[in-house]
């Protein structure tokens, strides 16, 4: 009970535990699994990406206005929802030219709000697939 | 994996005289949707402290048949039972509907012929 | 004529952390007669394995049963479909599956343990065990990049390596950790309102054991011998040593201490794991499309988890069934809450540590 008490006692000037979160930033290794991010003067539209992302969270859509990549006979367009990716990263393991055309970085995706309407266009991008 | 074939009659007895509870650990019911609105139940049983060894009881049924139940050689088959008569809408002996699924939602979801 | 009252636990309860409902027929203070509802949160999972998703996507989409055991998940399917593959996995694939899922499982163990300190009425001890799981939760992120959805498994290997800097702070952190559980055991033995008060509530004799087919912790508190990591070959998991942890007593008291000697045994495997991992690939390339059935089986946390696979040579499987260690061990809750008191419902409930996502899927 000694024991116990005196450790009741130090406990109060012990620092917390948790991150004082808004003031001190929170720890991030540079491993992290984060977006997906896209290179597009490296691709060369082999739609392997596409093909292996389980929840379909990359699409290749056809385009008015496509780049000027010679690559890109069919004028497609990359498209990527952050909020349906899970960050498995099955996409760059595909991927014959990782880290030049597609890697994984550590960044959040911004937090989206119901007047941006991520849902509703991401579903309008489904339809011309 | 041993799967031995039985018929629907027979399982009850078969099971009964297979199943020592001190050797044998059963595992669950499993139902399989064939082809022409067959289904095959399976019971899966693994033995205790024994490398990698299962066996399966299965029987292939029309949807319309009753399967016995086997409550009363193995008292912890009851759950799986319901999970099988809410799955595929088949007839459990002594097995009520409703584990998963409510009224109002869609029905026998593993039979196959729901897309 | 005796007169009996129902109450009900749950489907919401300050006790527990997911929605299940068990309908307790009183008889004054004892419970007489159990009747439990599980189905709240249904998502069928298993209709959409076999129809939204092509095999090599689904060991994502089974991870998503469960946050606590979701590695054990994708490697119990990553496995089942190796088999009808005839995939061989590098042995440092197999290690390096092996260490997540013993971290996964020391984390879970806290977790139930910091649970039924709370339900016991002992916060700071739940504050304490919580703090202390943060250090796995942080080596859990290093490894796999996550802190829950771990995704760190697919057919033919694991998806990131392991490198110098990760495994000396997983043996550091593990090491701090291993000084914490001790100072666990001690109080979850010592300490009044931990180890007495939950002396002989909530027992599972060993016949009764066997009969309802208790499985994990709940049976190995009761002397039953069953943990799946002894009965499978394939992970090596004789050469990392490990022990079955195994108590007489079956109350609650014994699953803590069962699941203390567990988190033990775990970080003594998680080390020997890291002091001698093999060189060589983490990856290996597979053809063709699976054809064929198979079950599968592993330790959980919670108990034996089993897949069983059946394809038929396209991309679409045609059934995959999840059997988890809670939907299996509910006969055997309600035979335990059999002539208990009400009052101590939800502590001997905590102590099952019940998943309810797992087990509705």
């Amino acid at each position: 009970m000694f024991t116990s008490f005196f450790k009741a006692f130090t406990n109060l000037f012990r620092k917390p535990q948790t991150i004082d979160y808004p003031l001190t930033p929170i720890p991030k290794d540079k491993d992290y699994r984060g977006l997906i991010e896209y290179r597009e003067e490296s691709c060369i539209y082999c739609l392997k990406c596409e093909k292996a992302c389980p929840p379909g969270a990359i699409l290749f859509v056809k385009s008015d206005n496509p780049s000027q990549n010679e690559k890109n006979k069919k004028g497609l367009v990359y498209n990527y929802n952050p909020y349906l990716c899970i960050y498995c990263s099955e996409c760059v393991r595909a991927c014959p030219k990782p880290d030049e055309a597609l890697w994984q970085s550590n960044k959040k995706p911004e937090i989206a709000i119901k007047s941006d309407n991520v849902n509703s266009k991401w579903f309008e991008l489904e339809k011309l697939k | 994996m041993k799967k031995i074939k039985v018929t629907l009659l027979d399982i009850v007895e078969e099971i009964k005289s297979f199943y020592d509870y001190k050797k044998w650990h059963f595992l669950t019911i499993n139902g399989v949707a064939l082809q022409d609105n067959m289904l095959e139940v399976q019971w899966i049983f693994s033995k205790y402290e024994t490398l990698e060894e299962i066996v399966i009881f299965y029987v292939e049924i029309q949807y319309e048949d009753i399967i016995p139940s086997i409550v009363n050689i193995i008292p912890s088959a009851i759950i799986s039972q319901r999970e099988l008569v809410d799955m595929f809408g088949v007839e459990v002996e002594g097995s009520a509907k409703g584990l998963y699924l409510d009224k109002d939602s869609i029905q026998m979801p593993l039979r196959g012929c729901l897309l | 004529m005796k007169k009996t009252i129902n109450i009900p636990l749950g489907s919401q309860h300050i006790s527990l952390l997911e929605p299940v409902r068990f309908k307790f027929e009183c008889e004054n203070e004892k419970i007489v007669g159990v009747d439990s509802d599980v189905g709240f949160v249904h998502r069928g999972i298993e209709k959409a394995c076999t129809t939204k998703f092509k095999y090599d996507g689904i060991g994502y989409v089974v991870a998503r049963v469960c946050g606590l055991c979701a590695i054990t998940h994708s490697l119990s399917y990553t496995v089942a479909i190796e088999e009808l593959l005839n995939i061989e996995v590098t042995s440092k694939a197999k290690y390096l599956r092996i260490l997540l899922l013993e971290l996964d499982r020391i984390h879970s163990h806290m977790l139930c343990l910091s649970h039924t300190c709370e339900n016991a009425g002992f916060e700071a001890m739940f504050m304490r065990i919580m703090g202390d799981r943060e250090l796995i939760m942080e080596i859990q992120e290093l490894l796999t990049g996550n802190r829950i959805q771990f995704d760190y498994i697919n057919i033919g290997g694991v998806n990131r390596d392991i490198n110098l800097e990760v495994a000396t702070k997983i043996v550091n952190n593990l090491d701090r950790v291993k000084e914490k559980v001790m100072g666990y055991v001690d109080e979850f033995t010592n300490n009044w309102s931990l180890s007495l008060k939950f002396k002989r509530i909530g027992a599972l004799s060993l016949d009764d054991a066997y009969k309802f087919n208790a499985i994990g912790p709940l049976a190995r508190a009761s002397g039953l011998n069953i943990d799946v990591r002894n009965e499978i070959k394939y992970l090596p998991y004789h050469e990392i040593g490990f022990k079955m942890q195994t108590h007489i007593d079956g109350d609650i008291n014994a699953r803590n201490i069962v699941r203390l000697n567990e988190i033990l045994n775990s970080i003594e495997m998680c080390d020997n794991i890291l002091a001698g991992i093999p060189e060589g690939e983490i990856q290996t390339k597979y053809k063709g499309k699976p054809n064929g059935e198979s079950v599968v089986r592993f330790e959980a946390p919670r108990g034996e988890l089993m897949y069983y696979v059946k394809a038929n040579g396209t991309a679409m499987l045609e059934r995959v069934r999840i059997k988890t260690p809670t939907f299996a061990s509910i006969p055997a809750f309600s035979h335990i809450f059999m002539g208990e008191n009400y009052a101590d419902a939800p502590a001997i409930l905590a102590s099952f540590d019940p998943c309810l996502s797992c087990t509705a899927k």
